[in-house]
C-alpha cells in the first residue's frame, strides 16, 4: 500500500503449536497487528507489516498446525494461503518455518510438507537455548547445507535471532523458489499422475458451464499436485468434499481403485505419507542432530508431578478457577455499576434537555439503553479473557484440559471444552470465543450450542427479584440451609443438567461422528507475558464491540420502536388531563406545603400509569395481548408475555420492563435496595386485569424462573455465535431449541406445581 | 526381562519406559497419532497412566486419550537402558 508494488512482499509464518510462532510474529511486526477471519471460514487471519532488507513485507501468521493434511478448516486455509488459492493474491514470496529445537523429528514432518510447496524459505530453530540445556546438539550449518535453506537459531521470547531471520528472509526471496525434496515412493507418484489425468478429463465439462455464465474460479483450473496427493491420502474424504464437492462417481471410484493399487504396491494411504516424511526427517537429521540417550526430568516435569496429580492437581485447579471467578466478580461488579450509573445519568440528561417526543425516547431509551447493554458486558469479558490468555500463555491450560478430560469425555466432549464452558457461568460470550481452542469441529460446535444453557451472571438479577419476592424465606439447621438458597442452587443445577443433556443429544444426532483420539501437547511452563495477555484482551474486546455491538444496538432499537409506536395520545387523554390538573395544583403550593410531598407521589404514579397505557397500546403491547393464549398455559398474563418479548436483546432487561409494566417506574433517584423492595411488593400486588386474582403466584414465579434459566434471550451471544460459526444457521438453531426447551419446561413447572399446590391446600 | 514383550500401552506403569511397537485402528486416527509424533519406534516414558494418560516423548510431554478402536502396543525397555 505504502511502498511500490515491486518492493512489497508477502511472508507466511508457519509451525507446530507451542513453538513460539506467535512470539516470533509479535517480534517481527510489533504491535500493529490486524486480526480478521479468512473469507468464508472462522479461521483467524493475523497479519502485520515489517521492513526487511529495504522492502515492506506483509507477514501472515498461519494457524499452529501439526500437519498440512488439509483435513480441517485450519489446515485447508494454511494450504490455500501457501498455494496462493486464498484472496486471489498468489502464493507468498517466502515462508518462515519455525521449529522447536527440542522436538525436531516431529516438527520436521510439517517442514517436509512446507518444503513440498517449493517456496523460498527460512528455517527458524526456536528454543535453541532450552535444547542445549537438555543435551541436544544441533549442527545448524550442516542442517542448512542439507536443506538448502537459511537456518537461524532463535530465542523468540528474548528477541535473539530476530534480525537474522529478516536478513535470511531477504536472501531467500532473492534466491527464489526451492527444489522440493524427493520423498515419495515411485509407485505413489505414478498414482498421483494417473489421478491428475483423470481429473483433467473431468474438468472439461465444468469449463463449458463456466462459459454459460458460472463464476470463473481458480478452483476450476487444474488442482496443484500437492492437493492431488492430498486427495489420495485423505481416506476420510474431507479433502474430496472440500475440493471436489460435486465430483461424479467416476472420480470417487478412481480414488478408491487408486488407493487399492497403492495398498497392493506396499504403500497404503495414508501410512505411506508418515513413513516417507519421517524417513526423510531421519535422513536429514542423521549426523546433524545428537540427542541425549535419556532425557532428564525438567523443572516442568517436577511441577507436573503436582499439577497433574489426581488429587492435588484437581485441588489446585479448583483454587485457580475460584480465584478467576472471584476476580471477575470483584473486578467487573464496580465497573458494571459505573456503566449502569453513567448510562442512567446520560439518559437523565437527555430527558432533561430535550423536548419530549420520539427522538428523545429513541436516544434515551433505545440508543443509550442499547449501548449500555453492550458495554455492560465488557468488564466481565475483558477480565475473563485476560485470565484465559494468561493461563494459555504459561502452559497451564493444557493441564486443566488433561484434568477435566475424564469428566468431559463422559458427555462425548474433550477436556478442551471445559474452560470455555466454565467461562459461560460468567458470560457465554467469552466462552464461545474461547471455544476456538477446541480442535475437533464437532466438539467445538457442540460446546458452543450448549454453553448458553449454563447460568450466566445476567440471569442473577432476575433470580434475585423473583426468588426474594415469591419463594418463602423458610430455613433449616439454624439458618444454614434456606429455601431461597436451595432454589438458586436448583436453577444452576437445572442449567448444567440441561447443557449435559443437550450435549449428549447433539453428539448422538446432528453432530454424530467417529471421535478421533484426543491428543494434546503439554508445553513447558513459562512466565506469562503481560504484553501478550493485554494484547489478546484488547483484540478480543474490540472484536466483541465491533461484531456483536452493532447487532445488539440494532435489536435494542427495534424493541424500543415496538414498545414506543404508535404512541397514540387518545388512549392516555384522560390521564394527561389529570396530570395537567395536578401540575397546576402543585404550582399553587408553596415549597414547604405538607401537601406537596403527597402531590409529587401522585404525579409519579400518574406518570407511570401514562407510560403503562402507552405501552399497552404499543405494537409490543398489542403483540403481547395477541400471544396471550400462548403464554397463558405457563400461568402468565399478557403483561408478562410483553416483558419477555421486550427482553429479547438481553434477558436482564426484563427486570426493568416489569417495573414499567407493573407501575413502579424506572425511578433513577431511589436507592437500588428500596426500588427492588418496591418492585417486589408491586409484583405481589399485581392482579389479572378485571379480576382480583393475583398474577404472580408461586407456580407463576417458578415457571418464569425456569423459563429464564433455559431461554436464549441474549443478542450478544447470538451475534458472537454467528461470528464464530460463520453462519446464521447455528444461532437460529440454538435460539429455537432453547426457546422451545424453556417453553416446555416452564409449562411443565407451572402445571405440575399448580397441581401440587391444590393437593396441599384442600 | 531380557526379551522385551509387547504389551498394551494401558499396562505401562508410571516411570516405565518403552518403545512403541505397533499402532492399530482406524487408518485416519493412526495417521493423526503419527503426525503428532507417536509412531512405531518412538521411545516413550509413562508419566501419568490412565485414560487419558500423559507420556514423555523425548524431552516433551503429551496427553493421549485413545478411543475404543485404537490400540497402541509397546515393548517394555529395561530400566537401565
Amino acid at each position: 500500500m505504502v511502498a511500490q508494488d515491486t518492493s512489497t512482499s508477502r511472508v507466511a509464518l508457519i509451525g507446530n503449536p507451542n513453538t513460539g510462532k506467535s512470539t516470533l510474529f509479535g517480534a517481527l511486526v510489533g504491535v500493529h497487528q490486524h486480526v480478521a477471519n479468512y473469507p468464508g471460514v472462522t479461521v483467524e487471519k493475523k497479519t502485520g507489516w515489517m521492513t526487511c532488507g529495504g522492502r515492506r513485507c506483509e507477514v501472515i501468521d498461519l494457524p499452529g498446525l501439526y500437519s498440512l493434511a488439509a483435513r480441517s478448516r485450519d489446515e485447508m486455509v494454511a494450504v490455500d494461503v501457501l498455494l496462493g488459492r486464498q484472496d486471489g493474491v498468489g502464493p507468498p514470496d517466502a515462508v518462515v518455518a519455525i521449529v522447536d529445537a527440542c522436538n525436531l523429528q516431529r516438527n520436521f514432518y510439517l517442514l517436509s510438507q512446507v518444503l513440498e510447496m517449493g517456496l523460498p524459505m527460512v528455517l527458524a530453530v526456536n528454543m535453541s537455548d532450552l535444547a542445549a540445556g537438555r543435551g541436544i546438539v544441533l549442527d545448524l550449518k550442516g542442517l542448512a547445507e542439507r536443506l538448502g535453506v537459511g537456518v537461524v537459531a532463535l530465542q523468540a521470547n528474548r528477541g535473539v535471532g530476530v534480525p537474522e531471520v529478516k536478513t535470511a528472509l531477504d536472501e531467500a526471496i532473492r534466491r527464489g523458489p526451492l527444489r522440493p525434496p524427493e520423498l515419495w515412493p515411485a509407485a505413489f507418484e505414478q498414482e498421483v499422475t494417473r489421478l491428475e489425468r483423470t481429473l483433467a478429463v473431468g474438468s472439461a465439462k465444468p469449463q463449458a458451464a463456466q462459459a454459460a455464465g458460472a463464476k470463473p474460479q481458480a478452483a476450476q483450473a487444474a488442482l496443484p499436485r500437492y492437493l492431488v496427493r492430498r486427495l489420495l491420502l485423505d481416506t476420510d474424504g474431507y479433502v474430496q468434499r472440500a475440493l471436489l464437492p460435486d465430483a461424479d462417481g467416476r472420480v470417487v471410484r478412481e480414488l478408491q481403485v487408486g488407493r487399492e493399487r497403492l495398498a497392493e504396491a506396499g504403500c497404503p494411504a495414508p501410512a505411506v505419507e508418515t513413513a516417507a516424511r519421517y524417513d526423510w526427517a531421519q535422513r536429514v537429521l542423521e549426523g546433524v542432530l545428537t540427542e541425549p540417550g535419556r532425557y532428564r526430568l525438567t523443572a516442568t516435569d517436577r511441577i507436573d508431578r503436582w499439577l497433574t496429580h489426581r488429587l492435588w492437581g484437581t485441588l489446585v485447579f479448583a483454587l485457580v478457577m475460584f480465584l478467576v471467578f472471584q476476580a471477575v466478580f470483584v473486578g467487573a461488579q464496580p465497573a458494571k455499576w459505573g456503566i449502569d450509573w453513567a448510562t442512567g445519568r446520560l439518559a437523565g440528561r437527555l430527558a432533561d434537555t430535550m423536548p419530549e417526543g420520539a427522538l428523545r425516547s429513541l436516544l434515551a431509551e433505545g440508543i443509550v439503553g442499547g449501548v449500555g447493554s453492550v458495554v455492560a458486558f465488557l468488564p466481565q469479558i475483558l477480565i475473563l479473557f485476560f485470565f484465559i490468555a494468561v493461563l494459555e500463555d504459561c502452559g497451564y491450560m493444557a493441564r486443566a484440559a488433561y484434568l477435566m478430560d475424564r469428566l468431559m469425555s463422559r458427555v462425548g466432549l474433550s477436556g478442551r471444552s471445559f474452560i470455555p464452558m466454565l467461562s459461560s457461568f460468567a458470560c457465554a460470550v467469552p466462552g464461545i470465543m474461547a471455544a476456538r481452542v477446541i480442535a475437533n469441529e464437532r466438539d467445538r460446535l457442540t460446546t458452543i450450542a450448549v454453553m448458553p444453557l449454563l447460568t450466566c451472571s445476567a440471569r442473577l438479577p432476575i433470580y434475585a427479584l423473583l426468588i426474594a419476592a415469591f419463594i418463602p424465606g423458610t430455613s433449616w439447621l439454624g439458618g444454614l440451609v434456606g429455601l431461597q438458597g436451595l432454589t438458586l442452587a436448583a436453577l444452576y443445577a437445572l442449567g448444567i443438567v440441561a447443557a449435559v443433556a443437550a450435549a449428549l443429544v447433539l453428539k448422538r444426532t446432528i453432530l454424530r461422528g467417529r471421535t478421533p483420539p484426543f491428543l494434546l501437547e503439554l508445553p513447558s511452563y513459562k512466565w506469562p507475558s503481560a504484553r501478550t495477555a493485554c494484547h489478546r484482551v484488547t483484540e478480543r474486546g474490540w472484536i466483541f464491540l465491533r461484531d456483536a455491538g452493532t447487532l445488539i444496538l440494532a435489536v435494542a432499537v427495534l424493541v424500543w420502536a415496538a414498545a414506543y409506536y404508535p404512541h397514540d395520545h387518545r388512549a392516555v387523554e384522560p390521564l394527561l388531563g389529570q396530570q395537567e390538573d395536578l401540575r397546576v395544583r402543585l404550582a399553587g403550593l408553596g415549597p414547604q406545603d405538607p401537601r406537596r410531598q403527597e402531590g409529587m407521589e401522585e404525579m409519579a404514579r400518574l406518570q407511570n400509569q401514562i407510560a403503562a397505557a402507552y405501552q399497552r397500546n404499543s405494537y409490543l403491547g398489542r403483540l403481547g395481548r395477541t400471544i396471550e393464549p400462548v403464554v397463558k398455559p405457563l400461568g402468565w398474563d399478557w403483561r408478562i408475555g410483553c416483558c419477555v418479548l421486550a427482553s429479547l436483546p438481553a434477558r436482564e432487561i426484563v427486570v426493568a420492563t416489569l417495573g414499567v409494566v407493573y407501575g413502579v417506574g424506572q425511578d433513577a433517584k431511589g436507592q437500588p435496595a428500596e426500588a427492588a423492595g418496591r418492585l417486589q411488593s408491586r409484583l405481589r400486588a399485581a392482579r389479572w386485569e378485571g379480576t382480583d386474582r393475583p398474577v404472580f403466584t408461586l407456580p407463576v414465579a417458578l415457571s418464569l424462573l425456569v423459563f429464564y434459566t433455559l431461554c436464549m434471550q441474549c443478542a450478544a451471544t447470538l451475534a458472537v455465535m454467528r461470528r464464530e460459526t460463520n453462519s446464521w444457521r447455528w444461532p437460529i438453531f440454538v435460539f429455537s431449541y432453547m426457546t422451545a426447551l424453556a417453553y416446555v419446561a416452564a409449562l411443565g413447572t407451572y402445571q405440575v406445581s399448580n397441581v401440587l399446590g391444590t393437593l396441599r391446600v384442600p | 526381562m531380557h526379551h522385551p514383550r509387547s504389551i498394551p500401552l494401558e499396562e505401562l506403569q508410571a516411570g516405565q519406559r518403552a518403545r512403541i511397537s505397533r499402532i492399530a485402528g482406524h487408518p485416519d486416527h493412526v495417521h493423526r497419532l503419527e503426525e503428532f509424533g507417536l509412531r512405531g519406534g518412538t521411545r516413550i516414558e509413562m508419566f501419568r497412566p490412565g485414560n487419558p494418560c500423559i507420556l514423555r516423548v523425548g524431552g516433551n510431554k503429551v496427553c493421549l486419550r485413545a478411543n475404543e478402536l485404537l490400540e497402541v502396543q509397546v515393548l517394555l525397555l529395561p530400566p537401565g537402558d
